[in-house]
């Protein structure tokens, strides 16, 4: 590698360039941007000091990009015009290629520079729209437009490829294509630059091992600042990153910048905002393993029908990670996620992401009411944006839309219990009321195993006609009955022996002719082997007549009953009774048949087993007409349609922006 | 607990209805003047001869 060796035109100190890819190189004596140009060097002016940072990165670092070493020999701080500050930094590879590995929240992005055909157009900063697609830059997947605004370099180190102008403002838009597919677009230049790439791991860069700088939290108030306002002391969990704190003592929004706090307005709490069920600075672990710590906290509100609905957003932080949200609405808590723009299809009445389709739930304004602790961005009281909200319970697909930016982010819900323990809180968290819009149903085990024994039962059955055998009829005997002393005598009779097998049920019909009459039997089922009888009754009536020219009937003249098996072996029926002719003989006729399919048990096992599933089942219907009830969007609850639009037909995830910004506009408060 | 409850609760229902399949048990006697609710240890157990 050559060096380019020179002297500072600022304080004459010794400074080198060592990469040939260098435009600019920050003095590392008197911080100021030196250019090199055709002719001399030329001083920019001085940046800033890097703020402070749990970044692991830093300058000099080696890393593996496509099988590629590269180097991070410079490193640029670039603020946001709304207050957010991120890391660039510059990698140069050793075949000469010159990455841009953009830091912010947590995420890594890796582009090169993109050179673009010939006579490429792309659209002018103004012209541009959120969501809008951009077809003439080429990249792996299409991209579109996910975030425009206004940066400025405020601090850098090292060496820097590009003309690096202390402070100076340039617009830019980042896109986002599928897959992590990542762009930005840098107006700075005439004409603009264009930068591809894709969002990277530390471990795709060879860097799985590495950890955040370890730095000690600075106390503001240790070092004499304290409050603005009233003085009382404060500390800040990330000095470096955030733009808003809140004072705990006079509760002030205070503006941060590199630690010099700024009073800005006294807040105003709501009467009806509620305390905060989590304190800032609690550390609570997730599912991942990760430890996140309680930066900030806001109360927010959506005015639905004139009528405000509040909630509570915990803004979480982990170096490594980067910001998470817990949510806490009606004490339902629902853990949030930032996801790619891209990666979100539709956005109609349902939306499409990671296999999932999300029904749309709500579409309003949701403003921020109350504010403490900490926060990345400059937030205000009464800041508003568009939310809109789709559900697969237990995940909720939110997009939140200002002007300049448009963010996706993924909760998923927590119980009350899993929220407690990961805090490890001693005091219980309030129980949830309503149900949340992503809140699962707990109660489907009980049909979905309701319905597999359903299943069950019927291949059970199914399977015994075969197993079990087809009916047969061991007795078909027709006997006569002789009259009988008295009334209430008995003259049995007995059937000819005849074998029943065991593990089969039985069933015995008598017929007897009676016409106008009754007769009341007692059959008994006689084991020749050793006397034993199983005993049924058996009653047949039968009347008939005419009646004003219409004949009629009632009762039958046969009947039978059922009877759980016997043991196995030879029997005989002996049939004794009593007739209403009971001076005459009664001829009969007695039928013993085995192994007949009935049902009854079947049934019985039937009912018995759809309760619980049917019970669940209405459970669950009345689970979601609650959830619906709440949605802007609901079949019983949406009065107003004009707040529903549907684009399915659009090509992006946005749809038709100018619909989408009047849409916006009216519901500004 | 109540979920272990109610698959008990399922697999004892299909059990005892594979167990009388099985081995004929009849759970209440039949015709067509149903003697429903006569359970089968009633209609099917022994009482000893007449």
């Amino acid at each position: 590698m050559s060096f380019l060796q020179a002297n500072c035109p600022s304080c004459a100190a010794q400074i080198e360039f060592k990469s040939g890819s260098s435009i600019v190189i920050v003095c590392p004596f008197c911080r100021s941007a030196v250019a090199r140009t055709d002719r001399a060097l030329e001083d920019l002016g001085k940046v800033a000091e890097i703020m402070q940072s749990q970044s692991p990165l830093r300058v000099g670092l080696h890393g593996m990009w496509n099988n590629q070493r590269f180097e991070l020999t410079g490193r640029a701080q670039i603020r946001h015009q709304l207050g957010g500050v991120w890391d660039e930094w510059y990698a140069t590879f050793g075949n000469g290629w010159v990455g841009w590995l953009a830091e912010a929240q947590g995420k890594f992005y890796l582009t090169f520079y993109q050179p673009l055909p010939q006579g490429t157009q792309i659209p002018s900063f103004t012209d541009l729209q959120l969501g809008q697609n951009i077809p003439q830059i080429p990249a792996k997947s299409p991209l579109m437009v996910a975030e425009k605004g206004v940066a400025a370099s405020i601090a850098a180190e090292g060496e820097i490829p590009y003309k690096l102008v202390p402070n100076e403002q340039s617009e830019y838009a980042d896109l986002a294509g599928k897959g992590g597919v990542f762009g930005t677009i840098d107006y700075g230049m005439t004409p603009p630059f264009v930068f591809i790439g894709q969002e990277v791991t530390l471990a795709e860069l060879g860097w799985a091992d590495m950890k955040p700088a370890e730095r000690k939290a600075p106390k503001v108030a240790a070092a004499g600042i304290g409050c603005p306002n009233c003085g009382g002391p404060l500390s800040l969990q990330e000095p470096d990153s955030s733009e808003r704190v809140t004072c705990p003592n006079c509760d002030s929004l205070l503006d941060v910048n590199q630690g010099k706090l700024t009073w800005l307005k006294a807040l105003k709490p709501k009467p009806d905002a509620e305390q905060f069920a989590l304190q800032i600075g609690a550390k609570g672990t997730f599912a991942d393993g990760k430890e996140m710590t309680i930066l900030g906290a806001v109360v927010r509100s959506v005015l639905v029908e004139g009528i405000k609905y509040y909630w509570h957003e915990y803004l979480l932080y982990n170096p490594a990670i980067g910001f998470r949200w817990l949510v806490q609405s009606d004490n339902h808590w629902s853990f949030v996620e930032p996801v790619n723009v891209a990666d979100v299809v539709g956005m109609g009445s349902t939306a499409d992401f990671n296999g999932k389709t999300f029904k749309l739930f709500q579409d309003a304004p949701a403003t921020v009411e109350y504010v403490k602790g900490e926060f990345y961005w400059r937030v205000e009281q009464g800041e508003t944006v568009r939310a809109i909200d789709y559900v697969k319970a237990p995940l909720m697909l939110s997009n939140e839309m200002s002007a300049d930016e448009m963010n996706f982010s993924l909760g998923t819900y927590m119980t009350t219990a899993e929220v407690e323990k990961a805090f490890n809180l001693e005091e219980p968290l309030p129980k949830p009321w309503n149900v949340a819009p992503n809140q699962p149903f707990t109660g489907s085990f009980y049909y979905t195993w309701g319905f597999a024994f359903v299943g069950i039962l019927f291949l059970i059955a199914l399977l015994m006609i075969p197993f079990g055998g087809f009916s047969s009829t061991p007795l078909n005997q027709s006997l006569t009955l002789q009259p009988l002393p008295n009334a209430t005598g008995s003259n049995p009779a007995f059937s000819q022996p005849f074998e029943l097998k065991g593990n089969r049920n039985i069933r015995i019909t008598m017929d007897a002719p009676v016409n106008n009459s009754w007769a009341s039997f007692d059959v008994d089922l006689v084991n020749e082997a050793n006397n034993e009888v199983e005993s049924v009754p058996i009653d047949i009536e039968f009347y008939s007549g005419v009646d004003g020219g219409e004949s009629w009937s009632e009762g039958s003249r046969n009947q039978d009953v059922s009877l759980s098996s016997v043991p196995a072996g030879k029997y005989v029926l002996r049939v004794d009774g009593q007739w209403q002719n009971w001076q005459q003989p009664l001829p009969v006729t007695v039928k013993v048949e085995q192994n007949i399919s009935r049902g009854m048990n079947f049934c019985c096992a039937f009912v018995l087993l759809l309760i619980f599933p049917l019970v669940s089942i209405i459970r669950k219907w009345l689970f979601e007409s609650n959830r619906w009830s709440e949605s802007m969007f609901s079949t019983s609850g949406s009065d107003d349609d004009s707040d529903s639009y549907d684009s399915s037909n659009d090509e992006n995830a946005f749809g038709d922006q100018e619909h989408i910004q009047t849409i916006f506009d009216k519901k500004k408060i | 607990m109540l979920k272990k409850l109610y698959l008990v609760f399922g697999i004892g229902v299909i059990g005892l209805y594979s167990l009388g399949s099985w081995f004929g048990w009849e759970l209440a006697n039949s015709g067509r003047n149903s003697r429903l609710g006569t359970p089968f240890f009633f209609s099917g157990g022994y009482r000893g001869g007449k």
